[in-house]
């Protein structure tokens, strides 16, 4: 079909996104739950508490730590991921940078913040959708943040969609089977700003492409963004329903 | 050298460095210690039970630093948008490298053996970069206790190096499924002040560029390694040279705009509020892109950034190439008469 992606999408549309807040009833402070068309992922934040070992006690503030679970299950071929994985210690990295930029940390002295997150499933974006789990949980655990911070991914596709001879557009939130066939990259954004908080490509790309490529993965934020803030607000207005009764 | 195919892959490894029998430059460098400080931050560790913290910068030399920021200045006189000085020297062996950016010293060590390939790609053979901070480098890295910097730096190597294929693995297959090279870059952090990821993928680079394979033929089952001394060792395939370039974004200036600094300092480093690496090379196309977290900056900002990138990988290839070059006349300057037997550019 002329202009559509093997999914049936077009180039400026995003997957399903569904999300929900609360969702784990352990003592958990804050927990939600994402699925972006079937990248699954499940998220638990716990603290502001006291940190697990003397190294992570800071005076001025609080430390934020992140620890990603891949489930063996998640991926096409059955892989278990331990904690030393080379993966699974760059997402924790990725994630613990972009909030410790993003949580007010300096309200929260000697006390440590952990986003503990579980890949159930992945299909594409997993950086992604792991950012914008933890927003939402953060968000569930009241703890304060500057603003919002939704990620997209977009990928330089490689097939040219009109007959004039103009560089096709990027696609927007690329799947499994496009993610590993066209150059693709994760953008972080905070809030309703164009700032870019994390940036990640692995891929080779001509530098004519990137901004196109980063200009797409921005709108896609924004789009995330009314997304989850639609949740957020559905949520909290259940609650304070629910306490009124 | 003649080798069969051995029916136990235990009994595979035959290492195979070609190096002099005069040098053994990693455990013992000719050269005088590099840094006086570091004799003194190995007694530190070794003093004290928990891990040395960085120290932490005072207020006073935090605010000298990002004063003169405000002003286009550093502190060490260079211009925001400046590397140090890169300076590349080459050891007796090919494929030994010894860069230094001002303070900051990194030494790249390839060496090769014959492995059997991984059954899932028979054809190929294989690369590894193995990093290894320790004391030497700065007080707060412990051996066998890898800081974050660790992982980030060899995930990005990693990224630059490996996944954009620079290297052709297909190129290192010797007997498909039976016998290919596997090739190991050594990297030594022997002092750090600041911009590591650069320096460690200039010095990656290098080496690789630097490094000669032993000619192999090949006849039957027989593999026959000619040594150096018989055949004129033959340079990897590398494809493209990809460039890592950090930009360290701290202080703000006049406009209230954040500054983004190259070949960042240590103390700036201690200072910035975010980074971001970029790996370009010289043809334009970037391999990888990675910020994660800090402050949050403008697209504008980072596509300035990007683009700036790409203008500075032209200028350190050129350097590369250029002291690559310089080796090479070194090399055969004198009477090797066999290397010249190879050459198209003798004087004749």
């Amino acid at each position: 079909m002329e202009g559509l992606r093997n999914d049936g999408r077009r180039w400026n549309e995003l997957r399903r996104i569904h999300c929900q807040l609360s969702t784990s009833s352990t003592n958990a402070d804050g927990s939600s739950y994402i699925e972006q068309g079937f990248t699954k992922v499940l998220c638990n934040v716990t603290g502001p508490a006291e940190p697990s070992s003397r190294q992570k006690v800071k005076q001025d503030s609080a430390t934020v730590s992140c620890e990603v679970y891949f489930a063996a299950f998640s991926g096409t071929d059955r892989i278990k991921r331990g904690r030393n994985d080379k993966k699974v210690q760059e997402l924790q990295t990725a994630i613990q940078k972009t909030f410790s930029s993003i949580i007010l940390t300096h309200l929260f002295s000697r006390s440590e913040i952990t986003i503990s997150v579980h890949i159930l499933s992945q299909d594409g974006g997993t950086l992604a959708a792991c950012i914008n789990a933890a927003t939402l949980a953060l968000i569930d655990a009241g703890i304060p943040l500057k603003d919002y911070v939704c990620a997209c991914t977009a990928g330089q596709s490689t097939s040219i969609f009109d007959n004039e001879g103009a560089s096709p557009d990027p696609w927007l939130d690329v799947n499994y089977l496009e993610e590993s066939d066209i150059p693709s990259l994760t953008v972080a954004t905070v809030g309703d700003s164009e700032k870019i908080v994390a940036l990640n490509m692995e891929n080779k790309v001509r530098i004519e492409k990137l901004e196109a490529m980063i200009a797409v993965g921005i709108s896609g934020c924004a789009k995330v963004r009314a997304i989850m803030d639609k949740e957020v607000r559905r949520h909290g207005k259940q609650k304070l329903e629910a306490q009124g009764e | 050298m003649r080798l069969k195919p051995l029916p136990h892959p235990s009994t595979n490894h035959h290492r195979h460095h070609h190096r002099t029998p005069s040098s053994s430059r990693i455990t013992n460098p000719s050269r005088p210690s590099p840094n006086p400080r570091s004799r003194e931050t190995v007694q530190l560790v070794h003093y004290s039970a928990t891990m040395p913290k960085e120290p932490e910068i005072s207020l006073a030399e935090k605010t000298f630093v990002l004063e003169a920021l405000k002003q286009n200045l550093r502190v060490d006189g260079r211009g925001i948008h400046s590397f140090r000085e890169i300076e590349l020297s080459f050891g007796d062996d090919y494929g030994f490298v010894d860069v230094r950016l001002g303070k900051t010293r990194v030494l790249a060590r390839i060496s090769a053996e014959i492995v059997k390939p991984r059954s899932d790609r028979p054809f190929e053979g294989t690369f590894t970069i193995s990093t290894e901070m320790g004391p030497m480098a700065s007080p707060s890295f412990e051996v066998g206790r890898p800081t974050d910097l660790d992982h980030t730096l060899s995930r990005l190597l990693e990224k630059s190096i490996r996944r954009s294929t620079a290297l052709d693995l297909e190129s290192l297959c010797i007997v498909t499924g039976q016998r290919v090279w596997s090739l190991r870059a050594d990297l030594h952090f022997l002092s750090h002040d600041g911009n590591l990821i650069d320096t460690a993928c200039i010095a990656t680079i290098t080496a690789l560029a630097h490094f000669r394979l032993p000619v192999i033929t090949v006849s039957g089952e027989d593999i026959t390694i000619h040594p150096v001394t018989e055949r004129v060792p033959v340079p990897l395939s590398l494809l493209h040279w990809p460039i890592c370039v950090t930009f360290s974004f701290l202080g703000e200036d006049e406009d209230g705009e954040v500054v983004c600094v190259l070949d960042a300092t240590a103390q700036e480093e201690a200072l910035r509020e975010g980074d971001m690496t970029v790996t370009v090379n010289k043809n334009g196309e970037v391999c990888q892109i990675s910020k994660s977290g800090g402050v949050a900056v403008e697209a504008e900002t980072l596509m300035k950034c990007a683009r700036m990138a790409a203008e500075k990988v032209k200028g350190i290839d050129k350097l590369i190439a250029t002291a690559l070059r310089d080796d090479e006349v070194a090399r055969n300057k004198g009477n090797l008469d066999w290397l010249k037997e190879g050459k198209s550019e003798n004087e004749r």
